[in-house]
Order: structure tokens, then sequence, then C-alpha cells
């Protein structure tokens, strides 16, 4: 109930500031504009090229998000409360992580509309690729989410919290390059932990297990550390 | 309720509190008292297990600060030195948040919240917005999130700090109130908040406890020889430094001759000499106007001991 209690608090402050309202009006405008310019161009109904491209929106957008969660509670000392409260730091950090993971569940059930369109108006739309390329965004959306909690948890300045997240993510977005550079196992163990490579199978509508679990873990080991880092304030 | 045993912190090479030891009963009101720096907060934070401490052991109704800090966490209130606000939230939503982390079920939050907020004067303020309040109405407000759950021990940091005067006066008459059925310890830089509320006195200097007592007590001791403050209109031609001098130990100091008055400031070796010397000087003419016994206040024990401890540092 106490993750409950964090979740609607935060949920609210969201909405309370600016920043979630500026969030969604640029990424919807963008990823309108992408739909209409790639629709116009290639004249094909498929809905890949947006949600790749939305992908990519989201992990610029995604910690402006993800940045105030826990660096705004050290600045404003309202830390102290939560961890005088009867509340371990892996309810607070649960409780920040469902709420800012809503927040991008609302935002990606916003682009839904795309796909109904395409579905429609052609005479031949395969809906596969659209299920398993949401399944991927969802699971793409928890992974940025958890690197940014993860984040936020190490500083009490924002614009910090949320380079360090940009940072981290462009990383792993971009480790499957190094299939390409070494020819070998270590080039292998990178490509594997790329979150691009593994998201891209998704649109192309393959669900395969590895790469959900892939993502879960990834997401779990980021909320994980987000734990021990605001736990270990206490010790300092 | 409360013991700190052995305790001391040490913030890298920086010792904030070096062997620390106190003893708290139930339904006391213990003023932490110090300057800045001394340590109080640090002391505050460990029992409220935010921070640990580098050695010693706390306990709280009997539970272990380490070993068992959710039922710690539990039992206690908290206002620490800036309350801790959502500045978006309005102050009824804040307080219904801290009810829910506080464990309150749907029903008893709301009565809680409706009768803190009538205890501290916040009723008419449940919707406004924390942002906008002013920083009498924020210090009522984090006041309100620590009594909320109504907790067995408050720990409040400068409680009455950026409230005007009669806002401290009625919370110091609600801190009185609440030690009936709860204990409370309080740490204040002000010192006529602790002779008012407190009924033990902790002094700290430089993470050392210099004194614990009653604030009575405390005054007796430093108070030293007895003493007045008196304005005398002398008789004309009559000198009335002879009568007073001819008693033991008899010191004038800080004497102002005005015109028609002087003012100045006795101690006598014994305080029964005080009505043979009243006697004489009336009875040579000389008009006694004001006579005040000088009593050793919080403030001379405060400076005594906080300064005493400087020079064994420079020394």
């Amino acid at each position: 109930m106490k993750i409950l209690a964090i979740m609607k608090k935060e949920l609210q402050s969201f909405f309370y500031s600016p920043v979630a309202y500026i969030v969604f009006a640029s990424f919807l405008m963008i990823v309108g504009y992408l739909f209409w310019v790639i629709l116009i161009s290639s004249r094909m109904a498929s809905l890949e090229p947006m949600l790749y491209n939305a992908a990519f929106i989201l992990l610029l957008a995604s910690p402006v998000l993800t940045m105030r969660l826990v660096s705004e509670e050290k600045k404003s000392r309202t830390i102290e409360l939560l961890l005088t409260s009867p509340i371990s730091p892996a309810e607070i950090i649960a409780g920040k992580f469902l709420a800012c993971f809503t927040l991008y569940l609302v935002l990606i059930l916003l682009t839904v509309q795309y796909p109904l369109v395409l579905s429609a108006y052609s005479t031949e739309f395969d809906m596969g690729p659209v299920y398993s390329g949401y399944i991927g965004l969802v699971l793409l959306g928890a992974a940025f989410i958890s690197m940014g909690l993860f984040a936020s948890t190490l500083t009490e300045n924002q614009i910090i919290a949320a380079m360090v997240s940009f940072g981290g993510l462009v990383l792993f977005w971009i480790f499957g390059w190094a299939k390409h550079a070494f020819d070998n196992a270590f080039g292998q163990i990178l490509g594997n932990l790329s979150i691009f490579d593994r998201y891209a199978e998704f649109l192309r509508g393959i669900v395969d297990s590895g790469n959900v679990i892939f993502f879960v873990v990834f997401t779990l080991t980021w909320l994980f550390l987000a734990t021990r880092v605001l736990e270990s304030d206490r010790w300092r | 309720m409360i013991e700190m045993t052995n305790i001391t912190k040490f913030y890298d090479n920086f010792r904030a509190l070096n062997n620390i030891n106190l003893k708290v009963e139930k339904g006391e009101i213990i003023g932490l008292l110090g300057p800045n720096g001394a340590g109080k907060t640090t002391a505050m934070r460990i029992l409220t297990c935010f921070i640990p401490a580098t050695s010693g052991s706390v306990s709280v109704a009997g539970y272990d600060v380490f070993e068992d800090s959710l039922e710690v966490r539990r039992r206690l209130g908290y206002l620490p030195e800036t309350p801790p606000l959502y500045p978006e939230m309005t102050v009824g939503s804040y307080l219904n948040f801290i009810g829910e982390l506080r464990e309150l079920p749907a029903g008893k939050r709301r009565e809680r919240i409706n009768y803190v907020a009538e205890r501290i004067g916040l009723a008419d303020w449940l919707n406004r917005v924390i942002g906008t309040l002013s920083k009498g109405y924020r210090q009522r407000v984090g006041l309100a999130q620590a009594l909320l759950h109504n907790p067995e021990v408050l720990i409040l940091d400068e409680p009455t700090v950026g409230l005007d005067p009669s806002q401290i006066i009625e919370i110091r008459g609600l801190v009185k109130d609440l030690a009936r059925d709860h204990t409370i310890i309080l740490s204040t830089h002000i010192l006529p908040e602790v002779s008012m509320t407190c009924g033990r006195v902790v002094i700290i200097n430089e993470g050392e406890i210099v004194a614990v007592d009653s604030v009575a007590n405390l005054e007796k001791a430093a108070a030293g020889k007895p003493a007045w403050n008196i304005c005398i209109r002398p008789a004309a031609g009559k000198d009335w430094r002879q009568l007073v001098e001819k008693h033991a130990g008899a010191a004038i100091s800080d004497l102002v001759e005005m015109p028609e008055t002087h003012h100045f400031k006795l101690n006598l070796e014994k305080a029964e000499d005080f009505d043979d010397l009243f006697r004489n000087l009336t009875g040579a003419g000389h008009v006694l106007r004001e006579i005040t016994p000088v009593k050793a206040t919080l403030e001379d024990v405060f400076l005594k001991l906080t300064s005493a401890e400087e020079r064994k540092e420079a020394a």
C-alpha cells in the first residue's frame, strides 16, 4: 500500500509541473509528423519505421521524465522524511518506478491511433508486427525508466541525473556496433547487451523469450542498484 | 523510552559526536541546547534512523535503531531542520500522503488530519498549495506531519524557527500539552524556549554533553554569590559608598552616576547582610528607588559551559 502512496504522489507531481505536458506534447508532435512523412514517402502500410523512430525519441525524452524522481527529494531534503518513515528504500524505488512507467504507458497508448488508421484504410495490413512492436516498446520503456531512476539516485542535481541516464542509454543503444568491429566473443558479448538490436527484433514481429528476459533483467538490475544507492546514503 | 549509549559519530575525519550517553524517560521533554555545529542535528538524525552512529547503540521504546529500524520509525514523529514539504501539493493532500506512509487506515487518516489541523491552526488551510504558504505556516505543516500518526516519541529540530512571537507561544503550549502522552526531544538555540517548555536540558558543545539537568538546577549552579541591581537617590552631601563597603565581600560594579540617581550592581558575601545594608542606607536618608535580585539565567549557564569548553580547547 505504501508503494501505491508513493506512486500516487509521484503521478500527481508529474501533472502539477509542466514537465509531463511538455514531454507529451513534443513526443506526440514528432511522432505524428514522422507517421505522416513516412507514410506519404513510402506509400506502405507499415508501422515499423515509425516505431523505430519513436523509440529513439523516447530515449531522448525519458531522462527528462526520470531525472527529478529521486534527485529532487534529495535537493529539497524530503528524502529525510521518506527514509525516516516506516517504508523501505525498495518500496520507494518501486513506487517511483511504477508512477513513471504508468505515465510512459499512457504516452504509448496515445500513439495507438496510427496503427488503427493504417488497419482501417489499407487492404492487407499485418497487425502481427504491430503487437510485437508495442510489446517491445513497453519493455524498452521499463528499461529506459529503470536506468534513469538509477541515475536520479546518484545526485541531487537533476541535470546531472538526466545526462548520466542519457549517456548510459545511448551507450547501451549503440553497443551493437561492436559486432561489426570485433568478429570475436568480445564483440558478441557487447552486441548481446545492445538494447537496440533486441528492440529491432520485436519490430520485425519476433517476440523472442530471450529478448523479453533480457529487458526484464535489465530493468530489475537498475532498480536493484537504485535501491542500494538509496540505502547507502544512510551509511555516509 | 530512549537510550543512547556511547554514541560516537565521525563524518570522514570530523568527530561530530563523542561518546554521548543519554537516557530519556516516557513523558519527558528534553531540550537539546548547543551552539551551531554542536551536534544537535546529528544526534537527532541518529535517533531517527536517518544516519547510523559510527559506534555505540541507541534504542527507542526497546527497539534498536540499527536492528529494528522499521519498528523504531513506526514510533517516531520527526520534524527535521527544514520541514520536508512538497511545494506543489496542497496541505490536505500532503497530510494524506503522510498518513498513507504512516500506515493509517483511510477513516482514521481523515480523522487524524482534521484533529491535527485543528490543533495546529491549519484547519482553514487544508486546500492551500504548500508552495504559497509563509514560512510560519510551512513550519506548522511540518509539525502536523510529525504529529499525524500520534507517535510515542517526537523529535523536533528547532520547531519554532521562523514563527512569529504569538505563534511561538502557541507552539510551545502545544508541545507542553503533547508531553503528557508523548516523549519529546527538541533542539533549539532559543534559550527561553528551553526554560519554558523542557523538563530537562542537555547542553551539547563540540559533540560532547557538557551538562544534563533541570533548568532550575542549572541556574542554581551557575548563580554564585548573591547579587542585586540597585538604583539609589543619594541624600544630599552624604556618601552611600562607605555604608555599602563595610559589609563582607561587598563589590560595586557597573556604576553609573546620573545627576539625580546612581545605578550599580552589588555583590555580597551573604544574602542576610542585605537587610542591614538596606536599613543603614534608608536610615542615612538615601532613597532606594529600585532593587532587583540578579539571578543566573540559562544564558549564563550556556555561555559559561560552552565558552569554558572553548578555552580548554585553545589551551
